[in-house]
């Protein structure tokens, strides 16, 4: 088998649970850290990351397939963790967790905003972890990404740049194809510009957020998760979202 | 903090603020000042069809003649009663709970982390054959009162400690009104547990039931493993369960076919009659509605087995079928070093780091002591002290 990514390990060693033959589901979180982060955004975030996993320990449904990777940017640039541990770019070590181990990073806010780095390395990380699985044998369901950022791209030197233009048509074409499911989330004081990076990052699946609400964030990728378990249709992830959008509690409508 | 306020028999009840659990459909909320009872709650306005179906359940009574044991739970969680919003609107129903961490969702005991976790000392293979015991009669005993489960998955059935089984999602049943012959259809499915003919949207039936019934009791049997599980050997791209299933690609019967996960656990610790069952399953009855085993002999060839299995000398939570001279689990630890049934703590061989780890956990373990020893005494010298 062939695929046009190297597997980040070879399949004996790719950290493939030898527990059964559960249909796994590879989520992503592609976060920024970048300086405008810095103080109580973090904090929050670091926050709702240790009680979503809490949370994700004691879901017997989501723990059976969900395994999970971190992708940040900020600081020096662009990092995948695998749980607390950051790892060495090109480490050949897959950043993807079951969930009933994951043990989230402790993260710091600094530096600059590869936004668009941070999304090609969360494609490629997915993209290796599919031909790692299939592989080893083992089937996955529809990946999810979920970028969050409070800013707009930049370059490493922290100027703003164009370069996300040239993920639309990839996006495009990869969310079309169904080879996962990405949603670009804005919060803090994103601007308008801000937000149309994320209109054409995830056409369907963006919002913009008042504060910086992770916890509700990280309880609707448990959602999603649920639904892509069950076989939900589009419309359902289209509903789940559209209730956390609009941050209505469940009951109301 | 509290929530919505509803009425339950024009009775109203305040609900907690978060619910315990959501769907895409509905979420399921725990009632302010009774443990007893939920109410879950639909989304979207439910309709008059959903409102008569509800109306009509409260005046049934399914599998009445049980339980006949006092520990056991009721096999369905019947609505006890409808939901009302302050104009009495039609939101949804109550229900007894059956929640954690007495009642475990069946997925729990397919993984070795949650079922050492949920079920410590008890989760071996007999455990999980009689939890397949019941959910076969459960399954049986529905079909025999004319109610089709529909949407019957690992996520909607709980287990508790003693095994028992009962299905949640009552309100997606499909069942003729006894009395007018109406039929109320299940419009919900779980995909990895979806017969061919339901994947393209044909009914809920008995035969799709028994389908379902087939894949849980394989998965309970061989300690979660799914049977349409595997990567085919020519397939372009992605693949899942669902695809599987549609193609009939199943290891059970066709193991030539698939990449099978090195972890899979061979079909052959089921024994012979099962898993000649699972095989008409997964075979001939994948596209063959017809040619599935149905529920009770599922749960025939169950009840042979539960008074034959077997238990292991040396390792604990070790116990497996009659077929087998040796067991299978020792086997697997012996070729693979994984214990299906017992969490990864080293048994104790000669080891320099592992006996390490023994020594420091031994030396915490007396310091701990020594402390809570020092506390105690000074305690007992304050009181004496203060006595005086």
């Amino acid at each position: 088998m062939h695929s046009e990514y190297p597997p980040t390990l070879p399949a004996e060693y790719a950290d493939i649970e030898f527990e059964n033959n559960a249909q796994r589901l590879p989520l992503v979180l592609c976060l920024d850290t970048s300086s405008s982060m810095a103080g109580q955004p973090i904090q929050t975030l670091n926050n709702a990351l240790m009680e979503w996993t809490r949370e994700l320990h004691d879901d017997v449904s989501l723990s059976y397939s969900v395994e999970v990777a971190v992708v940040t940017f900020g600081g020096q640039g662009v990092a995948a963790w695998r749980g607390p541990q950051l790892l060495a770019p090109r480490a050949p070590v897959s950043p993807f967790v079951p969930a009933h181990t994951f043990r989230p990073p402790q993260l710091a806010a600094a530096g600059v905003t590869l936004m668009t780095e941070a999304l090609e390395l969360s494609m490629h990380i997915v993209a290796a972890r599919k031909a790692e699985l299939r592989a080893s044998g083992l089937q996955y369901y529809r990946p999810q990404i979920c970028l969050v950022t409070d800013g707009l791209p930049t370059d490493g030197t922290g100027h703003l740049t164009d370069s996300w233009h040239r993920l639309i048509p990839v996006l495009a074409e990869e969310q079309r194809a169904r080879r996962f499911r990405l949603y670009a989330i804005g919060v803090g004081g994103i601007t308008d510009m801000g937000e149309q990076v994320l209109q054409a990052f995830a056409p369907k699946f963006n919002a913009r957020l008042q504060g910086f609400p992770f916890r509700e964030l990280l309880q609707m990728m448990s959602a999603s998760a649920n639904a892509e378990q069950k076989g939900a249709g589009d419309e359902v992830f289209e509903k789940i979202f559209s209730q956390f959008k609009t941050q209505r509690p469940a009951w109301e409508s | 903090m509290s929530g919505l306020t509803v009425f339950l028999d024009g009775k109203p009840v305040t609900l907690a603020e978060l619910p315990l659990k959501g769907g895409g459909q509905a979420a399921v909320f725990p009632v302010v000042g009774d443990a007893g009872i939920v109410v879950k709650l639909y989304r979207e306005p439910p309709g008059l069809d959903q409102e008569r179906r509800l109306m009509r359940m409260l005046t049934m009574s399914p599998l009445a003649a049980r339980p006949t044991d006092v520990s056991q739970p009721p096999e369905l969680a019947w609505p006890t009663a409808l939901a009302r919003g302050p104009q009495g609107e039609f939101l949804g129903y109550a229900m007894r709970r059956f929640g954690e961490p007495r009642h475990v969702q069946l997925i729990g005991l397919f993984t070795r982390a949650q079922r050492l976790k949920l079920f410590p000392d008890r989760a071996d293979w007999r455990f999980l054959l009689g939890v397949a015991w019941n959910l076969a009669f459960m399954t049986a005993r529905m079909h025999y009162d004319n109610l089709v489960i529909g949407d019957f998955s690992s996520s909607n059935v709980v287990v508790d400690a003693n095994g028992f089984v009962t299905f949640l999602d009552c309100d997606s049943i499909a069942f003729n009104d006894p009395v007018s012959g109406e039929l109320f259809p299940c419009l919900m499915h779980t995909t990895d547990y979806s017969s061919p003919e339901r994947q393209a949207g044909g009914p809920a039936t008995r035969a799709t039931d028994d389908f379902a019934l087939a894949v849980l009791v394989y998965q309970l049997l061989t300690a979660g493993n799914h049977p349409f599980g595997g990567v085919p050997h020519d397939s372009a791209s992605e693949s899942t369960v669902k695809d599987n299933i549609a193609a009939s690609c199943s290891y059970v019967v066709r193991p030539e076919l698939v990449v099978i996960p090195r972890g899979t656990i061979d079909p052959s610790v089921l024994p012979p009659e099962l898993l000649t069952l699972a095989r008409a399953a997964f075979g001939p009855g994948v596209h063959a509605p017809a040619a599935r085993p149905p529920a009770e002999a599922w749960l025939r060839a169950l009840d042979k087995e539960r008074s034959l299995v077997r238990v292991c000398q040396n390792r604990p939570l070790h116990t497996y079928g009659s077929h087998l001279t040796s067991c299978p689990w020792c086997t697997r630890v012996a070729v693979t070093g994984h214990d299906v049934f017992n969490g990864p703590v080293p048994v104790p061989v000669p080891d320099a780091p592992g006996q390490q780890e023994q020594t420091g956990a031994a030396a915490w373990a007396k310091a701990l002591k020594v402390a809570l020893l020092i506390v105690v005494v000074v305690i007992l010298i304050v009181i004496a002290t203060h006595a005086k």
